[in-house]
């Protein structure tokens, strides 16, 4: 592995992830039906590399200032709580980099996992970034069939279409105020 | 001891017990807890964990809650002592105090919130209403009860025996435990130690990850001081920071040979265990970090900031090195406070409560925030595996017997004046010496009280 970028977390970036998750949220009112293709198919692509635990690829597909950001209190500040994981790309290549070296016993055997993707909307932002939000299931087979974990995740993408890119993802979990089983691969 | 037990709800730990094999007597117990080897019986029968949850999460001093959680007047926490769900309040002269969670009336809970400020908690069930003392303040249409109905009498059961000790709230149901300080012992210093990293010497607890895994709660606490576990059951992380980050980088430490590092575990009495990794590093805590989003640009925040002092504000934002278990529920590691708590025999929860440190810049608390999710989410599920995986083993009935000899009968270990006792980090003494403690807690006659409101006592250790 080569040397790694510095990372881009800032004190403007973590206002930007605050923002888009702060609560009173204005309803946008509905989203826009012409975005609606593009980032369900982008949603879909995602969903079948993580499957396939194609992560690399997928790590592809993000920003190089991207977050990648599980919260545990959704509506928090990333500077003053912390997170189950609140990941730059740096840390992420690290996340993909320790199933890679063979040794990630929770990983041994792998989850099988089939991901439900639904609720799409979308809106545009400024820039040419769009903002989509929909509900996921992920249903997890290791060992014994596992309880699915449920979230409501928030994606800022940069691009749309074939080369798509995502700048933010993030995954509310229904249940992160609860106890949560260990996860060891990508939501 | 000023508390006293008005209300006579005095309980025998384990009278009622029904089992298989007599768990609770002393001379089954010690054969299952020799000096070598434990029985796999104290990780899966339930007999001896319905014993456990009141003979050590009750008969002995339990961590509660950091003071930093409820830091004003009126303020509440949600907690537990082992199976028992708990409020923990401060009242409006500032007085701490442990409610059960319980309705005097007909048992139901009365408080729903993790946390908040509040001067009553009313029953939603039929409205009694309690103080943050735990009085009962309130009945609906009172006319109705009979004559030696009196309210001083149905308060929320309480915690007789609450304790401090630098912030960090303890409670015990056991009016004949010893002192807090006492119980403590050479734990006490390094909990300073612990603390004293934060420049006005205080943590704060911030918020907390919930995990639970399907394992009793004593493979976490086998786990705690078991300086032989990182070099195998995190060897992904240890080949991770080699291949992406080089150089001694988080858990190098443990490499190989972690006992020619001069690293060790110590039993410290009372159950209590401590692992020093500092001696195996050999560079500031800050160069061996592991980069974690947000490094560069806060570092130099603090670099303009600080000046010269910036390579010692930024020491403080990576966790501590050590390894401080207070028994039998509290794993201070990292920047965390970790509870230990027992759901069943077979599942445990882990609470990994964050603390930032009192009096640094913001800059290093949001590093501390980055950093306390990096080992927990990038090492620790391959711990709960094992300990998963552990629990599978310990169901065979037929294999009886779990090894903790290493160690035993070298001339490694060293005695200090006040009983600790040191040796290389991979040895399993410290394991030993919990089981001790558990077997000693385990074979005596507790008698647990609950108290009324006034009738609590609270002791201040540090």
């Amino acid at each position: 592995m080569g040397p790694q970028a510095a990372s881009p977390v800032d004190d403007r970036l973590y206002q930007r992830l605050v923002d888009l998750l702060s609560p009173p949220q204005p309803d946008p009112g509905p989203g826009h039906p012409e975005l609606r293709p593009a980032v369900e198919q982008a949603l879909h692509h995602e969903a079948r590399l993580l499957d396939d635990r194609c992560y690399r690829h997928w790590l592809e597909r993000f920003t190089d200032d991207c977050v990648y950001w599980i919260p545990l209190d959704p509506g928090g500040d990333p500077r003053t709580q912390v997170s189950y994981l609140l990941d730059d790309h740096r840390r992420m290549e690290d996340r993909i980099g320790l199933l890679e070296t063979g040794w990630a016993h929770a990983q041994e055997p792998p989850s099988r996992t089939c991901r439900i993707v639904s609720n799409t909307e979308a809106w545009p932002l400024e820039d040419g970034e769009t903002l989509a939000r929909c509900s996921t299931v992920v249903w997890e087979h290791r060992k014994d069939r596992l309880p699915p974990f449920a979230s409501r995740n928030d994606y800022v993408f940069a691009s749309l279409g074939e080369e798509w890119s995502i700048r933010f993802k993030i995954v509310r979990l229904v249940d992160s105020r609860g106890d949560v089983r260990k996860f060891s691969f990508v939501l | 001891m000023s508390a006293a037990n008005k209300s006579g709800n005095n309980i025998a730990a384990g009278a009622d017990m029904t089992s298989v094999f007599d768990m609770t007597t002393a001379t089954d117990l010690q054969a299952l807890v020799q000096p070598h080897r434990v029985h796999r019986s104290i990780y899966t029968e339930t007999e001896v964990f319905n014993a456990e949850m009141s003979k050590v999460f009750g008969g002995t001093w339990v961590y509660l809650a950091h003071e930093s959680q409820v830091p004003e007047p009126n303020d509440f926490l949600a907690s537990r002592m082992g199976l028992r769900s708990l409020i923990i309040t401060r009242d409006s002269d500032g007085g701490l105090h442990a409610l059960f969670n319980r309705c005097a009336h007909r048992a139901s809970s009365v408080c729903q919130a993790e946390c908040g400020s509040a001067r009553r908690f009313q029953c939603s069930y039929h409205g009694w209403t309690y103080s943050n003392r735990g009085d009962l303040v309130n009945v609906p249409y009172p006319e109705g009860y009979p004559a030696d109905f009196h309210k001083a009498d149905h308060g929320l059961a309480q915690v007789p025996r609450l304790g401090t000790y630098r912030g960090l709230i303890f409670g015990t149901l056991n009016l004949d435990a010893p002192s807090l300080a006492e119980w403590l012992g050479p734990a006490g210093p390094l909990i300073d130690g612990f603390v004293d990293r934060s420049p006005s010497g205080s943590i704060e607890v911030r918020n907390c990850q919930r995990m639970i895994y399907r394992g009793n709660w004593k493979l976490a606490w086998d786990n705690a001081a078991d300086g032989l576990h990182p070099t195998f059951a995190h060897r992904s992380f240890v080949i991770l920071n080699e291949r992406q980050h080089g150089g001694a980088r988080s858990l190098s430490q443990f490499k190989s040979s972690p006992d020619d590092t001069g690293m060790y575990g110590a039993d410290l009495g009372n159950g209590h265990m401590f692992v020093d990794q500092r001696p195996g590093l050999h560079q500031s805590f800050w160069d061996t970090q592991r980069p974690v989003p947000g490094r560069e640009w806060y570092a130099e925040q603090i670099t303009e900031s600080s000046g010269d002092d910036a390579g010692d504000v930024l020491e403080v934002a990576p966790g501590s090195m050590i390894n401080l278990s207070i028994f039998p529920n509290l794993l201070i590691k990292g920047n965390h406070l970790e509870t230990v708590d027992p759901v069943t025999v077979g599942e445990t929860r882990l609470h990994t409560w964050v603390a930032a440190a009192a009096g640094a810049p913001d800059e290093v608390n949001v590093l501390r925030m980055r950093i306390a999710e990096d080992f927990p989410s990038l090492g620790n599920p391959d711990d709960l595996e094992l300990f998963e995986r552990c629990q599978e083993g310990l169901g065979i009935a037929e294999v009886e017997w779990v090894d903790m000899s290493k160690g035993l009968g070298h001339e490694t270990e060293e005695v200090s004046a006040d009983g600790v006792v040191r040796a290389p980090v991979t040895h399993e003494g410290p394991m030993r010496g919990y089981l001790r403690a558990w077997l000693e807690l385990m074979s005596s006659d507790v008698k647990l009280t609950t108290a009324a409101a006034g009738e609590v006592s609270c002791e201040v250790a540090a």
